[in-house]
């Protein structure tokens, strides 16, 4: 019981960040980005949580528009980051999110405590991207869809750039499926690919996933990312 | 890319199990009218069409090759009484262009009905049928199998080939069923079912080629075993087929022992002839698909250098 009302309050969390990251992308307006995040106690283990899910995409208004973060949700995403590190065991995606997050920070200067203090940029493996079929690979992209950014460069890009068609692929496969989030996290990903099909209709695919699955906050946020990608400032 | 052997196994199946049950190709004299005679003519039509591939391909082994040439036989003699009832049918709807189409396979296959043939020349002079009100795909499949009865095309099929959905190479994630189906049979027109994989414009084949693989694992995880077949027909119409071996391997394990190909999930219920009918197309559409794969796999091969 107490987990699952856990489970529902992570889930609202996550929902509430991630409206609050839209708006802000839609608005351009960094004060609305600043809805409190508990630090402290169970709340704060909860809002370090719901980071962890939304990832470096917690502080893309930041990223893709240059509005200085708030401070407090810098402070949880800074908490988020350095509380849990990766476990030796963890899966790919899981080690390129927190890396992901550990780039947001040093983009922003921010000097990073402890045991991420020493470890540089150093990139994880993508190995386990390049041989993926493409149902897989964009499954996995939709995941990092943080990484998808105007300039970014690293391994997992350099992946995504080589298959433009394989994503195409896995983008229209979501969209068949009614996968609104994934389709809306490759969508995102074919705004920057050179190469993608012309026949795929991109633009008006990214509306028809708007209109069928815009309402849920967490696919309205990488829709926003796609619709400023062209137009975004290079990191 | 998929054993042969396992390709080929699903085509030798489904011949066993269309021989078993051929008394299910079966026309019904007395039906109401409002019914229509003819509606039983395109299993018949499907039948002779596919046995002409099989032939034609040259890949099946002499037990399918048997069976083939006895179906086709059966179907001649006992389902169309020798061709008479396609006159039959021609006498009720004149200017229906059915019988003309399940006649044509049967024609290219060496048999004969004089009086069909008269009505087919005289509908052909018809304004009536230039016009016949069908959708595009349909319009270019009756465009191509007057070229193959030996007329001229009207329209001619150039003509015809940019009003389908496939020639607009329209956004691949807008594609349901429906348009699937449409998808397979303007290919099957544009290759003579599979005959010449040339008659794929460039730009279409490349469409397919990035797209297909979509739709295939897409058919292929809603397991509709009927479309899932037929779009493995087109994966082997087109320059480079993939003989997906995960589609392959899904669709062998969806035929039943004694080879009949569900159309959706499993088999359903039902007296003999609600299964037949419910069955025999993703049968036949098994039985395409193998030898068209099979005969492009012995192919590849041929090319590989040893």
């Amino acid at each position: 019981m107490e987990q699952s009302s856990t489970s529902a309050l992570l889930q609202g969390t996550v929902l509430d960040l991630a409206s609050d990251v839209v708006s802000a992308l839609r608005s351009g307006d960094h004060a609305r980005a600043g809805g409190t995040l508990a630090r402290d106690g169970a709340g704060g283990n909860i809002a370090r949580a719901a980071v962890r899910v939304l990832g470096a995409d917690t502080l893309l208004p930041t990223a893709l528009l240059r509005v200085p973060p708030d401070p407090g949700r810098l402070a949880v995403f800074k908490d988020a980051v350095t509380a849990h590190p990766p476990r030796a065991d963890a899966a790919p995606a899981v080690v390129w999110s927190h890396w992901a997050m550990a780039r947001a920070l040093r983009r922003l200067d921010e000097p990073l405590p402890g045991p991420l203090a020493g470890d540089g940029d150093t990139e994880p493996d993508a190995a386990w991207l390049e041989d993926a079929g493409w149902q897989s690979l964009t499954h996995q992209l939709a995941v990092l869809a943080p990484l998808a950014l105007p300039g970014e460069e690293c391994a997992v890009t350099r992946v995504a750039r080589r298959r433009p068609v394989d994503v195409a692929r896995g983008f229209v496969r979501a969209v068949r499926r009614r996968d609104w989030q994934q389709a809306a996290g490759a969508g995102r990903w074919l705004t920057l690919l050179d190469g993608v099909p012309d026949t795929l209709g991109l633009d008006t695919g990214l509306d028809f996933v708007r209109l069928m699955g815009g309402s849920d906050p967490r696919v309205a946020l990488q829709l926003e990312a796609a619709r400023l990608m062209p137009a975004g400032v290079l990191l | 890319m998929t054993d042969t052997r396992l390709i080929h196994h699903v085509g030798v199946s489904a011949m066993e199990w269309l021989w078993a049950h051929r008394d299910g190709f079966r026309l019904e004299p007395d039906v109401d009218p409002e019914v229509g005679f003819l509606e039983r003519f395109k299993p018949v039509g499907e039948l002779a069409l596919i046995c002409g591939v099989l032939f034609r391909e040259g890949v099946a082994g002499s037990r399918q090759a048997q069976l083939a040439r006895q179906l086709l036989d059966h179907a001649w003699r006992e389902t169309l009484d020798g061709g008479r009832m396609l006159v039959r049918g021609q006498r009720i709807e004149p200017f229906s262009p059915i019988p003309f189409e399940v006649y044509l396979p049967f024609k290219e296959l060496g048999h004969s009905q004089p009086e069909l043939e008269q009505a087919t020349a005289l509908n052909h002079r018809l304004d009536s049928w230039v016009r016949f009100p069908v959708n595009p795909t349909r319009r270019l499949g009756l465009s191509a199998f007057q070229r193959r009865f030996g007329l001229t095309a009207r329209p001619p099929e150039a003509d015809l080939v940019g009003t389908t959905w496939l020639a607009r190479t329209p956004e691949p994630w807008t594609v349901e069923g429906h348009t699937a189906y449409d998808i397979t049979h303007t290919v099957f027109h544009l290759t003579d079912w599979g005959e010449s994989p040339d008659g794929l414009p460039p730009r279409i084949a490349d469409y397919l080629a990035t797209w297909l693989p979509v739709w295939i694992d897409d058919w292929l995880d809603l397991e509709r075993w009927d479309l899932l077949g037929e779009l493995l027909v087109v994966d082997a119409c087109l320059p480079r087929p993939t003989l997906d071996e995960r589609a392959w391997e899904g669709f062998a394990a969806a035929q039943q022992p004694d080879g009949a190909m569900p159309a959706v999930r499993t088999m359903p219920e039902g007296d003999p002839d609600t299964v037949f009918d419910m069955v025999y197309h993703p049968t036949l559409v098994a039985a395409f698909a193998s030898v068209l794969a099979t005969s492009r796999a012995l192919t590849e091969l041929a090319r590989t250098p040893s």
